[in-house]
């Protein structure tokens, strides 16, 4: 509703001398530019169909600052950081404001019930719940929302954290300690457990 | 495309002619803009799309010549057999769904001065805009390789038809035979394809008929990826595949019956895939789009023709600066095209246009690698962006190229639901 009011509004100060009446892009081109290529890995509007994160409604600043630990080397990825070198501050913003006003999906994927169930043990065990909740949404902003994530995703990304050999951000150093103790077979499990999670 | 030049100037003549007796062929409602997309692949398909997306009150057409598409990009997965033609089979009832009028019909002729198009099916539909995504064609740069010959030898670089008769030669085909991959000269469509599916036919060989070869006849020195793919056939088909650069007599010149024939040579392997050289799609050519290269030169800021106005050519057919010929670089070339059209028509400025492309092959089911890129314009040129992009590590981990594939597997599925979903 939001932005089709401001798009009226737009079309409204740009004159009536406009052939195709109203411009949806107007509400924000500038993050539609940036934003809308980035379908092609992360699907519409963020809200991806395979195991590529889904990037729809996370926090606007998560986006911001993690777009820019992927640029400046401080995250490691097997893509994403080749890619973050291409944008500036500006456009990090634009994007990260274009996702973060974007809803979560309401994706489902099939898990294995027995991994999720031990997994939600290690959660509450590990103390992960302290920063990321209950059943993987957390408040603060700088946490990124775990439930209903890829579960591949979420695996890889946990092994990548755990491993002393690849870029971690200092804001997730916590995560290499916190993962430190756990066996490949609890990480899946912890994957389980927020895949499962809506 | 089954028309030809002087058919196309008769049927352009008489829409002029119509035009200027003050007949619109057909009136374009007041306030509403008309757009209309050719070619329903992964540029026109996008365009529409997000044409639709910008400009709500719009009318788009989309005019496609077959019922279904099929997707070029996980085509070699068929030749592969990991994946089915099926399910790289597409059709157009997502993009219906989404309000825009789809046209399964030939065009046949493009009035620019009208700023109309006709069709096989005697449709003719006016445009204040027109976006036109024709892919590639091929030009004649081996000798021989035209009408049977094409099925014989299938090029199997439009996918379909032509990629089941490849895969049905490979099925057909005796354990212990030779698989011949005429590689084409540059510039053409997806440049890391035919290394990708040298490695995705020798993955199917291995698998059932492993004292068979897959040799690369071609036409250039070196090629995309390349030492990320030799790592890869060195590491999943040792002695499998072959490269044969031009400098070591790799140039196929000539087919006849069975055999191809360079320079120096004359070869009979039991299957022959052909890629030819390639220019703009026959319609491009047809229009007036293409210049000498046989591509279409565009304003890159906003993929407006720079031979006819208010004609927008995206994908394959566009001299995109830097960016490659991909699927991918043309979903994004289709919404660069879709905004700039929508700041004309809204009478504001366009941002400044951002491209991104990212291309995965796969070189076994667990083994993906990747090229991506992140483009802007600079001087009125597509340019990437310094330090961005760029290819996989060399020499990476069995985890990390596992990742890799996860991540292919997972961008088919988003680009493909972006087109067609």
């Amino acid at each position: 509703m939001r932005q089709k009011l401001s798009s009226i509004l737009a079309a409204g100060l740009l004159g009536g001398a406009m052939l195709g009446g109203t411009i949806n892009a107007s509400a924000d081109p500038a993050g539609a530019m940036v934003g809308n290529p980035c379908a092609g890995c992360h699907g519409i509007d963020g809200a991806s169909q395979g195991q590529a994160p889904v990037i729809a409604g996370l926090n606007t600043m998560y986006l911001d600052m993690t777009m820019k630990a992927y640029r400046d080397g401080q995250r490691y990825a097997t893509i994403m950081d080749r890619i973050a070198k291409g944008y500036t501050d500006e456009q990090i913003a634009a994007m990260s404001k274009f996702f973060g006003d974007k809803s979560w999906p309401a994706n489902t994927q099939s898990v294995d019930a027995d991994a999720a169930a031990k997994g939600q043990k290690l959660h509450m065990s590990t103390g992960c719940v302290g920063c990321h909740g209950q059943t993987g949404v957390a408040m603060m902003p700088n946490v990124p929302r775990l439930a209903g994530q890829y579960a591949g995703f979420l695996n890889q990304q946990m092994l990548d954290y755990k491993d002393a050999g690849k870029a971690i951000p200092p804001t997730a150093m916590v995560m290499r300690s916190m993962l430190s103790g756990l066996s490949d077979e609890d990480i899946a499990a912890l994957a389980a457990f927020y895949a499962s999670q809506k | 495309m089954a028309f030809n030049r002087r058919e196309f100037v008769k049927l352009t003549g008489a829409a002029a002619g119509l035009a200027t007796l003050g007949l619109p062929l057909v009136a374009s409602a007041k306030g509403s803009a008309s757009i209309v997309v050719i070619g329903g692949g992964y540029g026109g398909a996008t365009a529409a799309k997000y044409c639709r997306q910008y400009m709500p009150d719009a009318k788009i057409t989309l005019i496609e010549k077959d019922k279904y598409y099929y997707s070029c990009p996980f085509s070699n997965e068929v030749l592969g057999g990991d994946k089915t033609i099926e399910e790289i089979r597409f059709g157009y009832d997502g993009i219906a769904a989404r309000g825009i009028d789809v046209v399964i019909d030939e065009v046949t002729g493009v009035d620019p001065a009208a700023k109309s198009v006709s069709t096989k099916g005697g449709q003719k539909v006016s445009y204040d805009y027109l976006v036109v995504s024709p892919g590639v064609s091929f030009k004649g740069n081996i000798e021989g390789y035209e009408g049977e010959q094409m099925n014989k030898m299938p090029h199997a670089w439009k996918a379909g038809e032509q990629t089941t008769l490849l895969r049905n030669q490979l099925e057909a085909m005796a354990d212990g035979g030779v698989v011949m991959i005429v590689a084409p000269p540059n510039p053409f469509r997806c440049p890391p394809g035919p290394y990708e599916r040298a490695a995705q036919i020798a993955h199917y060989l291995k698998h059932h008929k492993p004292a068979s070869k897959v040799i690369i006849m071609d036409a250039k020195d070196k090629f995309s990826k390349q030492g990320l793919f030799m790592e890869g056939y060195n590491k999943h088909y040792e002695g499998m595949i072959e490269w044969r650069s031009a400098a070591n007599d790799g140039k196929v010149n000539a087919v006849k019956g069975n055999k191809l024939i360079t320079e120096f040579e004359e070869h009979e392997p039991a299957v022959a895939n052909i890629i030819p050289a390639q220019q703009a799609g026959a319609l491009a050519g047809a229009i007036g789009l293409t210049n000498e290269s046989g591509w279409c030169p565009v304003d890159q800021r906003t993929f407006e023709s720079s031979i006819i106005k208010d004609v927008y050519v995206i994908g394959d057919a566009c001299i995109a600066g830097a960016m490659p010929k991909s699927g991918y670089a043309a979903n994004s070339q289709g919404k660069v095209a879709a905004a700039a059209i929508a700041a004309k028509v809204g009478g504001y400025e366009m941002p400044d246009p951002s491209y991104v492309n990212t291309c995965y092959s796969l070189i076994t089911p667990e083994h993906g690698i990747s090229v991506a890129g992140v483009y802007r314009l600079e001087d009125g040129k597509i340019a990437g962006v310094k330090g961005a992009g760029g290819l996989s590590p060399a020499g990476a981990s069995d985890a990390t190229r596992q990742v890799e594939a996860m991540y292919a597997r997972s961008w088919y599925a988003n680009i493909t639901a972006d087109l067609f979903g």
